[in-house]
């Protein structure tokens, strides 16, 4: 996530306000925010990454990944890293369930001439990027729709 | 000015009202970190688990503790588990193979072709309801990440005739088969379980 948090200009590193709270209570997650999630291989770290796509869309992959083209299932996100070819993210993964999102970011806290939203303007174009690789689904909710799953315990 | 005798009360049950209202705070704290980290009993529902578990009206106790003690899961053990599809479910499933396994996707060949065989990714384990037919599972949603696992399934507790402690035991394909004599490869198809 280099450009987004301790990019080289600063001499610290970043400190930043995560909101778990908002995820708990099922709003939804869409495009562009950033996510701290389980690491779905290495179970016991948590990565910070940023959705890409959500439920519903079609992405073009990045080269780890096998197929060209994959759609998203129900209840599931592609997360990427800020920092192409440097970040274990669903290039290398796949789709990843909504359930690792363990929270979402809100503030940069420190240091002081950083603080502020977690949209930079540096980061814009990487995000603009990104999403051009994304066809979109109509709806953007990715949380709230289509949870009609058979009961099953 | 003197004080009343009604002040004197009424000071006395607001002191007892106020403390009784820390104390039921203090107790909802106290059971959601013990529902959350080290265990409770759950209400299964769902036909997923029918043999081992009742379609409704089954208590099991879901033990948080012990897979945050020893993470390392075995063949044939009960899990809880978020589901992939939908982060507010927690589902009860088997598992049945474990990273760096073959399995077979579907043996029954309902929701695959039989012939289909995956290898289960690091970090990950297979999952399966007990009830083939009737179950969401890894034959949909693939092999899970073993960060969504929540506890395991250690035993049941209501109804009370029915209490059973569950000791995960599988039987494997080739120890059945060198029992008749054929020399099969069961490497990780023991998905009859």
């Amino acid at each position: 996530m280099q450009p987004t948090f301790n990019p080289d200009t600063s001499a610290w590193n970043d400190v930043i306000i995560f909101d778990r709270f908002s995820v708990n209570s099922g709003k939804p997650i869409l495009r562009g925010d950033i996510v701290s999630l389980r690491d779905p291989i290495r179970y016991k770290r948590t990565i910070v990454k940023r959705v890409v796509a959500v439920s519903g869309d079609v992405v073009k992959t990045l080269p780890p990944y096998l197929q060209p083209e994959v759609l998203i299932p129900e209840g599931h996100i592609w997360v990427e890293g800020d920092e192409p070819f440097h970040s274990l993210d669903s290039n290398s993964f796949g789709p990843i369930p909504l359930a690792l999102v363990d929270a979402k970011l809100r503030y940069i806290v420190w240091p002081l001439h950083r603080l502020g939203s977690s949209r930079r303007p540096e980061t814009i174009a990487r995000e603009r990027q990104q999403q051009s690789r994304v066809t979109k689904v109509p709806s953007t909710s990715c949380h709230n729709s289509g949870v009609t799953q058979s009961s099953d315990s | 000015m003197t004080t009343l005798p009604w002040m004197h009360q009424a000071k006395f049950l607001l002191r007892k009202f106020g403390l009784g209202c820390l104390h039921a705070v203090n107790f909802v704290c106290a059971f959601h970190l013990f529902k959350e980290n080290i265990g409770s009993p759950c209400l299964m529902d769902g036909p997923s688990m029918f043999p081992t578990f009742d379609v409704n009206g089954e208590i099991a106790i879901e033990c948080i503790l012990a897979y945050r003690l020893f993470p390392d899961s075995v063949r044939g053990e009960l899990v809880s588990l978020k589901s992939p599809f939908n982060p507010n479910r927690i589902v009860c499933k088997r598992v049945i193979g474990l990273a760096g396994d073959t399995i077979c996707v579907d043996p029954t060949g309902l929701k695959a072709p039989s012939t289909e065989h995956v290898v289960v990714p690091e970090g990950h384990v297979w999952v399966a309801g007990d009830n083939t037919s009737c179950s969401i599972d890894s034959r949909d949603y693939g092999p899970v990440s073993m960060a969504l696992i929540r506890g395991k399934i250690v035993a049941r507790v209501y109804p009370f005739d029915r209490f059973q402690i569950f000791i995960p035991g599988v039987t494997y394909v080739d120890q059945i088969n060198s029992s008749y004599k054929c020399d099969g490869d069961g490497k990780g198809n023991n998905a009859g379980s």
